[in-house]
């Protein structure tokens, strides 16, 4: 049996464990709760600027010599893996890193990734674990902190910084791979291409076309409006992820509570126990005592 | 009256109704009344300017965007914005 003093130790120490893991599930909630809430009021600007610009490119004729939307021979690549600031949170952090393991697989040989894959890293965590990988030749980290203030305004940088390399060509292709958030139990790895911009299906385009003044003109308009669409869709990543980051850790932590649960029981039991058969050892004792006294 | 919104990704800075607003169009600034034709345009940076029901006049700071002004309805999308 094992020592009293032991176990009741052990006890205290995951009580103690369980109450944090308690603590940060709380916490996720109220966390995911407000990155919903994000991706509710990012909702009406995202959806009114696809309005105007679908109704807009339906009217152009060659939207195709846009300039982030051009196909050229792919030399280089940047991967962009969008990780959380904090671990805790379940597997979420691995499956990026796996997500992107896969696609370069699936893509590139390995000796055209050696040198012609480069990495950018938003969240701590994804950025530490890119910086220890050997074949990781060039990561930027520069934006890697944007989750500690989410906001659009700290989201704009690091997309700006990525479609300027795409324009100047220094980049051919962007790929973000992240996680798309389901619902607080799922969530799901995405890759997708950020550059050059997939057409759309051509929709059928049922919108009303009103006759519109436009002013400057509508390639301006077009033009201006493109990269706003892309970094507006860079920010859609980044909360998506944030959302999806706080549920896994919620599920995580949940998990960890109920395990924490189920071994104190044990314990509980494994105390009681040990404690009876201290008891009865001492019962034992004393009426050897007293019977030899009477013998 | 206009039903005016002028939205920034992270929210919704203004939504009600005005009687004419000011907007700081990329080809020069220019007034939406009640009853303006349908339009699209950039705008630049500068003052956008609205008239309240009341009479009460507003100002926001537009740092580049776009206007969509439908049907007295005018939504006004910047990704920033300040009172």
């Amino acid at each position: 049996m094992a020592n009293l003093k032991e176990v009741r130790n052990r006890i205290v120490s995951v009580n103690s464990t369980q109450q944090i893991t308690k603590a940060m599930k709380m916490v996720a909630a109220a966390k995911l709760r407000r990155a919903q809430d994000n991706i509710t009021r990012i909702r009406p600007y995202a959806d009114k600027l696809d309005g105007i610009l679908s109704n807009l490119s339906a009217s152009l004729e060659d939207a195709s010599d846009n300039i982030y939307a051009s196909e050229r021979e792919i030399k280089r690549v940047l991967i962009v893996a969008i990780t959380s600031d904090r671990g805790l949170a379940g597997a979420f952090n691995a499956n990026v890193l796996k997500g992107i393991n896969t696609f370069i697989q699936a893509n590139y040989s390995p000796a055209f990734a050696m040198g012609n894959v480069e990495y950018m890293a938003l969240g701590k965590k994804g950025f530490e674990t890119l910086q220890r990988r050997k074949d990781v030749t060039a990561l930027n980290g520069d934006h890697a902190f944007v989750f500690g203030n989410l906001s659009f305004d700290a989201a704009r940088p690091a997309a700006e910084w990525i479609m300027d390399r795409y324009v100047t060509g220094y980049y051919d292709k962007v790929v973000v791979v992240y996680n798309e958030f389901k619902n607080v139990a799922t969530q799901i790895i995405r890759t997708e291409q950020f550059l050059p911009i997939v057409a759309p299906a051509a929709s059928a385009t049922s919108t009303t076309s009103t006759d519109y003044i436009f002013e400057p003109s509508k390639e301006e308009i077009v033009e201006e409006l493109i990269p706003k669409s892309l970094k507006i869709k860079f920010y859609k990543y980044l909360l998506e992820s944030y959302a999806s980051e706080n549920g896994a850790r919620m599920t995580a932590m949940d998990k960890a509570t109920d395990n924490a649960k189920e071994l104190l029981k044990a314990l509980k039991l494994e105390y009681n126990r040990s404690r009876q058969a201290a008891i009865t050892k001492e019962i034992l004792e004393i009426v050897g005592g007293a019977e030899a006294l009477n013998g | 009256m206009l039903q005016l919104d002028i939205l920034t990704p992270d929210k919704k800075v203004y939504s009600g109704e005005v009687k004419w607003v000011n907007l700081p169009g990329a080809a020069g600034a220019f007034e939406v009344h009640q009853n303006h034709a349908a339009i699209i345009s950039t705008l630049g940076k500068g003052d956008l300017k609205l008239v309240e029901a009341n009479n009460i006049e507003k100002h926001f700071s537009v740092d580049g965007g776009v206007v969509e002004v439908l049907n007295n309805k005018v939504v006004v999308l910047a990704e920033a914005v300040t009172a």
